[in-house]
C-alpha cells in the first residue's frame, strides 16, 4: 500500500498539489447526494423548528395574532406547563412497564423459535409473530378500538364482564397492549437474527462440556443476545417517546386525555390551538429529552458490562 | 345573453328575460347573485359534503367561465389541521373551504379568511335563517363565511317503544324525566329513554343554547367566557341526575356501541341535530327502520314557541390566498342559496339548509327517500325547520373553542366517575380553559 503512494510523492509539486486538492474533494463529491438530502430533510427542518420556537403570538383586540420574537418564552412556558410535564410522566410510566415486558416476550419467542428445529413450524410462527408489525398502526388502533368496545368487545362477551378498556384509568395500559402486540414480533425478529449469527462451534463446545438446554440458553445464548437486546431496548425507548397513532385513533371512541403522550399533546397544541411556535419548542424539548434518556440508558448498560 | 348574472338594479327585468330566454339559468326563487368574472377561472374547494363534485358541475353549467375542483377531505379534526397548516404556510390553501360554525372564529383568528362583506356578501343576509348570520358575522360587520348547513336540535324517538311503555311524547323536560323513570321501571333497566354524549361539548351546549345560555361574548376590546352559566348548570344537573339513577345511558356518539344499542331498541330516544336523522338511516339501515319519529325539543316551560339550539352545521369561507375572491364568493353564495344546490346537497349529503327559502323546498320532504322514509314517512324536515326558526340568534363562539371542546371531555369523565359534581365540572371547565386562553394571549375575562 505505502510503496504505491511513493511515486506520487516524488512527482513535481504542482500536479501533486492538484491531486491533493482533488483527493480532498473526492469524499465530499461522493457524500454530496447524502448531504444534500440530509440538509434538506433533516438539518433544515430542525433548524426551522428551532427558529420557529423563538416566536410568540401577540394579540390586541379581535384581530388576528401577530408573530413576535419572544426569545426563550416558549421554553419557559413548557417547563411551567403541568399538562406537558404530566405527559412526560405518563410516557415514563408506560416505558418502565411496557418496554421490559415486550422485550421479555420477544426474547422468549426468539429463544423458542431458535430451539424449534422443524423448518415449517419455525417459518410459520416466525411469520405469524411478525404479522402484527406489518399492519399500519392506525389500522391496528382501529381494530383494537373495536376489541376494546365496552358492549361489543369479544373479551367482554366471552367473560360476561363489562370491562371498559377505554376508561381513562386503564387507557394507558390498553394502549401498551396494542404497542406490545405490534412490536413484540418485530423485536423478536431482531433477536432471532442475532441468534442465527452465533457460530455453531460455540454450541458444540458447550454440549461437549455437558451443558443442558437450559445451561445453553442461560450461559451461551442470553449473553450473546446482549448487544441485540441493548439495540432493541434503545429503539423501543425512542419509539415509546414517539407514540401517537394509537391514542389518537382511540380519541373518537371515548375520553382520551389530550396529554396521554407528549406527542398527542404537542400535536394538539399545533393542529388544534394553532400555536406552531409553542409546538416547535415542545418538539425540541422532546428531542432533547429522548436524547438524554437513551444516552443515560446506553451509559448504564455499558457501565455494567 | 351571457350566463353572467344581472346586476341588482336590473333584477326584475333580467329575471323575466332569463326566464323567457333560458329558463334553466336562474330559478325564479333564487336571489340575484353577484356578477361572474369575464375571464376563465378555476376554483379549488375543500369540503366534506358527499357528491359535491356533481353539484359543482351544475354550477359550471350556469357559469361556464368558472370551473370548480372539489377535494373531499372527509371532515373531522384532520380536515382543519390541513387547512390550518396551509394558512400558516401561506400557500396551498384552497379558494373555498368548509368550516363548522364553532370553529369559524378560530380560523378568523389566523387572519387567513377573507371578509366577504367586501364582496357584497352582506346583501344576502336576508336570505338566511336569522341565527345563522350571527354565526358567520359575529360583530355584524365583517362576514367571515356564507352559512351552509345547520343542525337545529330536535328529539328522535322510537314510537313503538314509547307506545309499549305507555308514554306520550314528552313536551317538557319534566315529562321527559318522568318518562325516563317509567321506561326504566317497566323495562327492568334494560332500556334507557335517552343518552348523554360525554365527549361532545357542542351537543351539551346546544341544550343550554336552547335555554338561552351564552358561553362566549365579545365585550369592548376583549372576550367574556361563561362556560359555567346558569343554563349550563341547569342542563347538566338535570342530565346528571338521570344518569345517576341509571335512566339515561352514556354511550359514545357515532360508535359501533351506540348504533348497536339504537338498532336493538335499548335506547328509546335521543336529541339529534337536523343532520342526525340521515346518520340514523345510513348506520341502522333496516334495523328499526320505520320505527323512529322526530318531535320538537322538550321545553323547560309548557306552551309557547319552541326554543332550540344548534349542533354542528357548517359554512363556506374564502381564504386570503384565493386569487379569485369574487368568483369564490359567488360560488359560496350559489352553493347555499340556489335551489339546485340546496336540493343536491340535501339529497347527496343530508345538509339541512341555512337558506330560509331552502327550508320550504319540496325535496326536504320526499317520503320515498331517506331520512324521511326511515322515519316512517314523517315530514321530519318540518319539525327541524320549526326548530331552526327557534334557535337563539345571539349565540357566539370564541377562537379558542377547539380547546374548550376537548377540555369538556376531561371534566365529564371526572363527573361520571363521581369526582366532580356537575357544578364543579362546569367550574373546572371554565377555569382551565380560561387560563389556557389567557396563555394564548387572548384578552378574556
Amino acid at each position: 500500500m505505502t510503496d504505491l503512494s511513493l511515486p506520487t510523492a516524488l512527482q513535481a509539486p504542482s500536479p501533486r498539489r492538484k491531486k491533493a486538492l482533488a483527493n480532498r474533494f473526492t469524499p465530499w463529491f461522493f457524500l454530496a447526494p447524502f448531504l444534500t438530502v440530509f440538509a434538506a430533510f433533516f438539518v433544515a427542518p430542525v433548524g426551522y423548528a428551532l427558529y420557529l420556537s423563538l416566536f410568540i403570538k401577540k394579540r390586541g383586540g379581535f384581530g388576528p395574532a401577530r408573530q413576535a420574537f419572544g426569545g426563550l418564552t416558549n421554553y419557559v412556558r413548557a417547563f411551567q406547563d403541568s399538562e406537558f410535564l404530566q405527559s412526560l410522566l405518563h410516557i415514563l410510566l408506560f416505558m418502565v412497564i411496557q418496554v421490559p415486558l415486550m422485550l421479555l416476550a420477544a426474547t422468549a419467542l426468539a429463544l423458542i423459535l431458535d430451539g424449534v428445529k422443524n423448518g415449517f413450524a419455525g417459518r410459520f410462527f416466525r411469520t405469524a409473530f411478525y404479522l402484527p408489525y406489518t399492519l399500519p398502526s392506525v389500522i391496528a388502533g382501529l381494530l383494537w378500538g373495536y376489541l376494546y368496545s365496552k358492549n361489543l368487545s369479544p373479551f367482554n362477551q366471552i367473560t360476561g364482564l363489562k370491562t371498559d378498556f377505554l376508561a381513562s384509568g386503564i387507557l394507558l395500559f390498553s394502549i401498551g397492549n396494542i404497542v406490545t402486540w405490534t412490536w413484540t414480533g418485530y423485536n423478536m425478529i431482531t433477536l432471532y437474527a442475532a441468534l442465527q449469527n452465533v457460530p455453531g462451534e460455540l454450541y458444540e463446545a458447550a454440549r461437549i462440556d455437558g451443558a443442558s438446554n437450559w445451561d445453553l440458553t442461560r450461559y451461551v445464548k442470553l449473553p450473546l443476545l446482549r448487544p441485540a437486546l441493548t439495540l432493541s431496548a434503545i429503539f423501543s425507548v425512542i419509539g415509546t417517546m414517539q407514540i401517537f397513532s394509537e391514542p389518537f385513533v382511540l380519541r373518537p371512541l371515548g375520553y382520551v386525555p389530550d396529554n396521554i403522550t407528549p406527542n398527542t399533546y404537542l400535536y394538539l397544541v399545533v393542529a388544534r390551538d394553532g400555536n406552531f411556535s409553542y409546538g416547535a419548542a415542545l418538539a425540541v424539548l422532546l428531542a432533547v429529552f429522548t436524547f438524554i434518556l437513551s444516552g443515560f440508558f446506553l451509559r448504564s448498560v455499558q457501565g455494567e458490562s | 345573453m351571457s350566463y353572467a348574472q344581472p346586476p341588482r338594479l336590473l333584477k326584475k327585468t333580467a329575471l323575466l328575460l332569463s326566464l323567457a330566454l333560458v329558463a334553466s339559468t336562474a330559478l325564479a326563487a333564487d336571489p340575484a347573485f353577484p356578477k361572474a368574472p369575464t375571464d376563465k377561472v378555476q376554483l379549488e374547494v375543500w369540503s366534506w359534503v358527499p357528491g359535491l363534485d356533481k353539484t359543482a358541475a351544475e354550477f359550471t353549467k350556469q357559469y361556464p367561465n368558472i370551473t370548480v375542483k372539489i377535494t373531499n377531505l372527509g371532515g373531522g379534526p384532520q380536515t382543519y389541521t390541513k387547512l390550518r397548516t396551509a394558512i400558516e404556510a401561506k400557500s396551498g390553501a384552497p379558494d373555498v373551504a368548509q368550516i363548522e360554525y364553532g370553529f369559524l372564529p378560530a380560523f378568523a383568528d389566523t387572519g387567513g379568511l377573507v371578509d366577504l362583506s367586501k364582496y357584497g356578501a352582506s346583501d344576502f343576509k336576508k336570505y338566511f335563517v336569522p341565527w345563522t348570520w350571527g354565526q358567520v358575522s359575529p360583530d355584524g360587520q365583517a362576514v367571515y363565511a356564507i352559512p351552509q348547513d345547520t343542525g337545529p336540535f330536535a328529539m328522535v324517538y322510537r314510537e313503538d317503544l314509547l307506545k309499549k311503555y305507555g308514554i306520550a311524547t314528552p313536551k317538557t323536560w319534566d315529562e321527559y324525566a318522568k318518562a325516563a323513570a317509567t321506561v326504566n321501571t317497566k323495562s327492568a333497566g334494560k332500556v334507557k329513554l335517552g343518552n348523554f354524549y360525554t365527549t361532545f361539548a357542542p351537543w351539551f351546549m346546544a341544550m343550554a343554547w336552547a335555554d338561552g345560555g351564552q358561553f362566549f361574548k365579545r365585550d369592548g376590546d376583549g372576550w367574556v367566557q361563561t362556560l359555567n352559566n346558569a343554563s349550563a348548570k341547569k342542563v347538566l344537573n338535570y342530565w346528571y341526575a338521570l344518569i345517576k339513577k341509571g335512566q339515561i345511558g352514556t354511550l359514545q356518539a357515532f360508535t359501533a356501541d351506540y348504533w348497536n344499542a339504537a338498532g336493538a331498541g335499548s335506547v328509546a330516544s335521543n336529541f339529534e341535530a337536523a343532520w342526525g336523522p340521515g346518520g340514523y338511516a345510513g348506520s341502522l339501515k333496516d334495523k328499526s327502520a320505520g320505527l323512529w319519529r322526530v318531535a320538537p325539543l322538550p321545553q323547560w316551560k309548557a306552551g309557547g314557541k319552541v326554543a332550540s339550539g344548534n349542533w354542528g352545521g357548517s359554512s363556506n369561507v374564502v381564504t386570503t390566498q384565493s386569487k379569485n375572491k369574487e368568483a369564490a364568493t359567488l360560488f359560496s353564495l350559489w352553493l347555499n342559496l340556489s335551489q339546485t344546490a340546496i336540493t343536491a346537497n340535501w339529497n347527496n349529503g343530508g345538509l339541512f339548509p341555512a337558506s330560509d327559502a331552502g327550508l320550504a323546498l319540496p325535496a326536504l320532504d320526499d317520503k320515498t327517500k331517506n331520512p324521511s322514509k326511515f322515519f316512517g314517512g314523517q315530514n321530519i324536515s318540518a319539525v327541524y325547520a320549526e326548530a331552526s326558526r327557534g334557535v337563539n340568534v345571539n349565540f357566539q363562539w370564541a377562537p379558542w373553542f377547539p380547546a374548550v371542546n376537548d377540555n369538556f371531555n376531561k371534566q365529564m369523565d371526572k363527573m361520571i366517575k363521581g369526582q366532580f359534581t356537575p357544578d364543579q365540572a362546569l367550574d373546572a371547565w371554565q377555569a382551565e380553559t380560561l387560563a389556557g386562553a389567557k396563555k394564548e394571549g387572548f384578552t378574556v375575562k
